[in-house]
């Protein structure tokens, strides 16, 4: 058993990933409550966006501009989707609204894979210049990338919280989470809302793209099935409270890190996500979740 | 999925309807003839690339035929089946390096142990159902995916995993001795998959497929005509895994050498969409999805287009699928039918209004 020196550093990377799962399991559960979208593609917008910041970077263009185009670019794909698609699929299934991403994320991974290929071996990298400084705390080693995942977790979480809670646009989300036809009659602009919805969602995908391509990699199918994990955090919150959401993606971020010192289980750490999430979902699921009248909302 | 299995429904709906008397023998002769040509006149025809290719058509029809038992009979959607895939050919490979057992005795073994861990992957779907059901079986491929990825595949070493990291020479995983060769391996696939569907087809037209029509339609309905929901849907799983599984043992032959990068997670989801493209609804749909599969990259890759066009299609197909398939009526959720029947009733209103207005 490794010691606890061993450890420390561990805490700081799995902080920083929990806090990025944290971001994009957020952007989830936001989405799917205001349209009962399990948004899929998360990965795929946030991929494409992080390598056409990687190709302006390349071409000598400033940085920023391409971190930005990197965000715009997700909010519109996703923006987009939104509007051609959500409204013909709101009727229906929620499983039918994910799959229907799927189409969308297999589209996209299409594209990506076409323009920067992969099959030549050729690897990329995002460097943010927040990676090569930072401080320590007592004897770790923090950059400030890890510092600005977890700050952008939190703060995403705290504003995300606040924003549902006491602005209009949130509370009618939050009506349309219970019941969209209601919520229509009662005067609620629907499709505007799901617009806003979707606009949130596109935007914290780019900025996750960034940053999990900064800090794990910018491949287009790590990034985007990275939202398979990312999920996990989501679905432990049973896609509805986003404080449970940001713990679980904390918890899943460190569980995942601190197994990396331990060599029995260092090359299974990958199965976090998925098992922390099938047993959550196991336990949780033995109260009535599936009555018909839950599966109806 | 539920209610994209309107078609399905309305023929499902009245057993006794179910088949036309004189389209029987019509379609009987059809699928003898069809598979009369693909087990003779087919690899005589095709170069040896393409039967490589039909042969994985073959085990991939398999591998959509138990999706399709669960998503187009059941409405269970499992996005977890290329890990029930994976652990169907490590199965197959360990039992086929470990001993000289005949060939089918190993197909039905790795089928018999696959329907037994697929059984338990299915074990969610008597707690939830839809979307939790489908993202469930993702995380728990997902999980299964970075176990095998760690254990990797039996390669002839020894041990129970069976898997030597630093052998130099990899002994290729044997096939039967009457199918050694690509083309008569092909044949072999062929059959094999041929069995699988007669027994889909045994279990759809009898009382299990009457069990799973009832379940996908209405599970309260089920239960109050007395069906074991509990029996029918683990009965669905296991077919589902015992089907991947012999595949699983199938594509271990058919490849020889097996690698844990071949079976992704994400490919369990392209598999959804594919099926679904390919439709869930009707066993043809299995084979329609392997050749979107497995035989259209080949051909693709033979005039040097890229594969990815392939998966912009699949995308722009699923999509296409799932907006403009008629709306379900299979176990469908209360408001959708109450909206139906307002639906109905406002048409019938307004005609009848029309009629009033022209007398």
């Amino acid at each position: 058993m490794p010691s606890w020196v061993d450890f420390q550093p561990f805490i700081v990377t799995g902080l920083a990933l929990g806090g990025v799962y944290a971001l994009s399991g957020v952007g989830l559960v936001v989405l799917y409550r205001a349209t009962g979208v399990v948004y899929l593609a998360f990965g795929a917008v946030g991929a494409m966006g992080a390598l056409i910041a990687w190709s302006m970077a390349n071409a000598g263009l400033p940085g920023w501009l391409g971190w930005l185009v990197c965000v715009l670019f997700s909010a519109a794909v996703t923006v987009a989707y939104g509007i051609v698609f959500g409204p013909p699929l709101a009727g229906r299934d929620p499983l039918v609204k994910a799959v229907a991403t799927i189409g969308l994320t297999l589209i996209l991974f299409g594209v990506m894979d076409l323009l920067w290929t992969t099959s030549g071996g050729e690897s990329r990298s995002i460097t943010l210049p927040t990676d090569n400084s930072g401080f320590m705390i007592g004897q770790i080693q923090v950059n400030w990338t890890q510092v600005i995942g977890l700050a952008v977790g939190i703060a995403i979480t705290v504003v995300t919280g606040a924003f549902l809670r006491y602005t209009k646009l949130g509370t009618a989300m939050r009506a349309m989470a219970n019941d969209r036809e209601i919520s229509a009659t009662l005067g609620v602009p629907v499709r505007r809302v799901e617009a806003a919805a979707w606009l949130g969602c596109g935007v914290l995908a780019g900025v996750a793209g960034l940053l999990l391509a900064d800090m794990v990699a910018l491949d287009a199918t790590t990034l985007t099935f990275l939202v398979i994990s990312s999920l996990a955090a989501a679905l432990i919150a049973r896609l509805r409270s986003i404080t449970l959401t940001f713990a679980a993606a904390i918890v899943i971020g460190l569980v995942h890190d601190l197994l990396t010192p331990i060599l029995a289980l260092s090359s299974y750490r990958d199965i976090t996500p998925f098992v922390l999430a099938a047993v959550a979902l196991f336990v949780l699921s033995r109260h009535r979740v599936t009555s018909p009248s839950r599966e109806d909302a | 999925m539920a209610d994209t299995a309107g078609v399905a429904t309305t023929v499902e709906r009245h057993p006794a309807l179910r088949r036309p008397r004189n389209g029987t023998l019509v379609r009987a002769c059809v699928v003898a003839a069809l598979f009369l040509f693909t087990l003779f006149a087919l690899p005589q025809l095709l170069s040896l690339y393409f039967v490589d290719a039909m042969t994985q058509v073959a085990v991939y029809s398999m591998v959509a035929l138990g999706l399709g038992v669960l998503v187009g009979r059941v409405g269970m959607v499992s996005l977890g089946q290329v890990a029930v895939l994976a652990i169907g050919a490590w199965v197959a490979a360990r039992i086929l390096f470990a001993t000289t057992l005949p060939y089918p005795v190993v197909l039905l073994a790795a089928g018999a142990i696959t329907m037994v861990l697929g059984t338990l992957i299915g074990l969610p779907a008597l707690r939830m159902r839809g979307l939790y059901l489908a993202l469930i079986t993702l995380m728990l491929a997902g999980a299964i995916t970075v176990g095998l990825t760690t254990v990797n595949f039996p390669n002839g070493g020894h041990g129970f995993l069976g898997y030597n990291g630093s052998s130099v020479h990899i002994p290729p995983i044997r096939r039967p001795s009457i199918a050694s060769s690509d083309p008569a391996y092909f044949r072999y696939c062929v059959v094999v998959a041929a069995l699988m569907f007669v027994l889909a087809y045994a279990h759809i037209a009898t009382r299990p497929g009457r069990a799973w029509a009832a379940i996908r339609q209405s599970e309260s309905a089920a239960l109050a005509a007395g069906i074991n929901i509990t029996l029918y849907k683990l009965w669905a799983f296991a077919l589902a895994s015992f089907i991947t599984g012999v595949a699983g043992g199938a594509l271990a032959g058919a490849v020889r050498y097996l690698y844990s990068i071949g079976f992704p997670t994400q490919d369990s989801i392209t598999l959804l969409a594919v099926v679904l493209m390919g439709g869930a609804y009707s066993l043809w749909g299995a084979i329609v999805a392997a050749l979107l599969l497995q035989l259209l990259p080949a051909l693709l890759n033979n005039w040097g287009v890229s594969a990815d066009w392939l998966t912009i299609l699949f995308g722009i197909g699923v999509l296409q699928v799932l907006t403009t398939a008629p709306r379900g009526l299979a176990d469908q959720v209360p408001r959708d039918l109450a909206r139906l029947g307002r639906l109905i009733r406002e048409q019938l209103r307004r005609a009848a209004a029309a009629r009033g207005g022209a007398q």
